[in-house]
């Protein structure tokens, strides 16, 4: 839980973002976006498919330069990104993954985070021989190694069979209480959002503008199934009247 | 052991033909090993062996560390690609024989110009080779390293080399064969030591046994190279690859 009065961490202030589509004309992806996390806040960014989400996490990670606005994060600030795709180095092993991300991790640090995550198995294993579950839970170790002011997480859950996709989300909801790690998760899937984050950002259809902002008072774990249920109407109406406009 | 009977099979064939065959044009196995025997044991043999190792190894590590970094540039950077590419198939297309002759002309008949020309014969190889492989680079583990701010030195070590190393070896591999056969050229113009020169004057002696004598015992030795060097660091630097990791994360 962010301690009262908490500084502002991440502070997005997007104007505008365009793509240029194979036909030459600027397509715009993002409008008028701007969302503020707190330290310690996990903030999930939620929006139908292809509407500029991973657009948002990647100008925030600073692999898009080309908008107009700005991005506002701590000098020297670390940050941790768990990618779509695990994009671990094949050619390491799970340990040597983690140990050339974060080198001033200790050992300990790395074999604490690897049982953490349930990975103490798979430390020697390189790579190509894990299940997508299982890299995307390297992935998201390799982010903590670092020890993140930012933990960005793109689809975290995304292609798991259900019941994966149900243990990782505790996993990472265990993480985010543990660690107070500032959080920002995009995602399509609601339950998702409503499960792990303090305040969910709800986009539009593109070109994404915020359309809704909703704060959980109880997060995570101190989540009542009733809370749960009111919250997800909540969104649901928002999203519902997006779609009629 | 295929690679044994095979090897034996060659030998019969060659034991096979000498019988028919004039034996000063082409003298049997037992011949030219004799022949070996007896340069092994003045001592010559193994002393222009090993000047001729030493000339191949400066030549090709010159031409292997300047050729991969510069098809490492030209692979990751467009304009220097543009820039070099003209000069690269200039230099594709210029017969080694023309740039051993004008390194000699130009340098003298000296070890400097003997290494150099062999070096420039094999640089291109090499850019071509590993341009390739910096082109294929995956640039969704650049971001990777972009976002948790890898130093350079990690990068290349981490992610560029194990990238790179398939085609390394293939340059490499190409890159030996290659340098060893010019290195003999240019021994034949211009030394007067090396294995080059030791077939020269089997040439001018019609000596085929004392040619094959220090022919043979040099492909072994760069045989042993490639089996006992080359491909034991191939199989280490690719033994990620298991049966299931076909899959790229």
């Amino acid at each position: 839980m962010p301690p009262a009065g908490a500084a502002t961490l991440l502070d997005v202030d997007i104007k505008s973002k365009d793509f240029r589509s194979a036909s030459g004309r600027p397509q715009r992806a993002l409008e008028n976006l701007r969302l503020t996390l707190k330290r310690g806040e996990a903030g999930a960014v939620v929006g139908p498919s292809g509407c500029g989400k991973t657009t948002l996490l990647r100008i925030v990670a600073g692999l898009e330069k080309d908008f107009s606005g700005e991005v506002a994060l701590p000098d020297h600030g670390r940050l941790g990104v768990v990618f779509q795709e695990p994009r671990l180095l094949p050619w390491r092993t799970v340990a040597e993954n983690l140990r050339i991300a974060a080198p001033q991790a200790t050992s300990m640090e790395v074999e604490a985070l690897l049982d953490a995550l349930g990975l103490s198995a798979h430390a020697a294993h390189f790579p190509g021989e894990l299940s997508l579950g299982l890299a995307r839970r390297v992935a998201l170790a390799r982010a903590l190694a670092i020890q993140p002011d930012l933990l960005l997480l793109d689809e975290p859950l995304v292609s798991l069979d259900a019941v994966l996709s149900l243990e990782l989300r505790e996993r990472v909801a265990r993480l985010i209480n543990e660690t107070h790690v500032t959080t920002l998760i995009v995602t399509h899937d609601l339950g998702e959002a409503i499960a792990l984050a303090d305040r969910i950002f709800i986009l539009s259809p593109r070109p994404a503008r915020m359309a809704a902002e909703i704060r959980i008072d109880a997060p995570r774990g101190r989540m009542t199934t009733e809370a749960a249920k009111a919250i997800e109407q909540e969104a649901r109406s928002i999203i519902a009247s997006l779609r009629s406009q | 052991m295929i690679r044994l009977a095979s090897f034996a099979a060659m030998i019969l064939v060659w034991q096979a033909a000498s019988y028919f065959a004039d034996p000063r044009g082409l003298p049997g196995p037992a011949p030219v090993l004799l022949a070996i025997v007896d340069e092994a044991k003045s001592g010559s043999l193994f002393a222009n062996l090993a000047v001729t190792l030493a000339r191949v190894m400066a030549a090709f590590v010159l031409a292997m560390s300047l050729g991969s970094a510069i098809g490492y540039l030209m692979g990751r950077n467009r304009l220097a690609d543009r820039w070099l590419d003209p000069w690269l198939v200039a230099l594709l297309n210029l017969p080694a024989l023309v740039i051993i002759v004008l390194a000699y002309i130009w340098a003298g008949l000296n070890e400097a110009a003997a290494i150099g020309a062999v070096a420039i014969n094999k640089l291109p190889g090499a850019v071509v080779v590993v341009r390739e492989g910096a082109r294929a680079l995956d640039p969704t583990l650049d971001e990777m390293a972009h976002v948790f701010r890898l130093p350079i030195k990690t990068r290349l070590r981490h992610i560029v080399l194990p990238q790179l190393a398939p085609y390394l070896a293939a340059a490499t591999r190409s890159g030996l064969s290659l340098v060893w056969k010019i290195v003999l050229v240019v021994e034949l113009l211009g030394r007067s030591n090396g294995v080059g020169f030791e077939i020269n004057m089997a040439f001018q002696l019609f000596d085929v046994r004392l040619l094959l004598a220090y022919a043979l015992p040099f492909v072994a030795i760069m045989l042993g190279v490639e089996s006992f060097l080359v491909q034991p660091l191939e199989r280490h630097a690719s033994r990620w690859r298991g049966d299931s990791a076909r899959r790229r994360y």
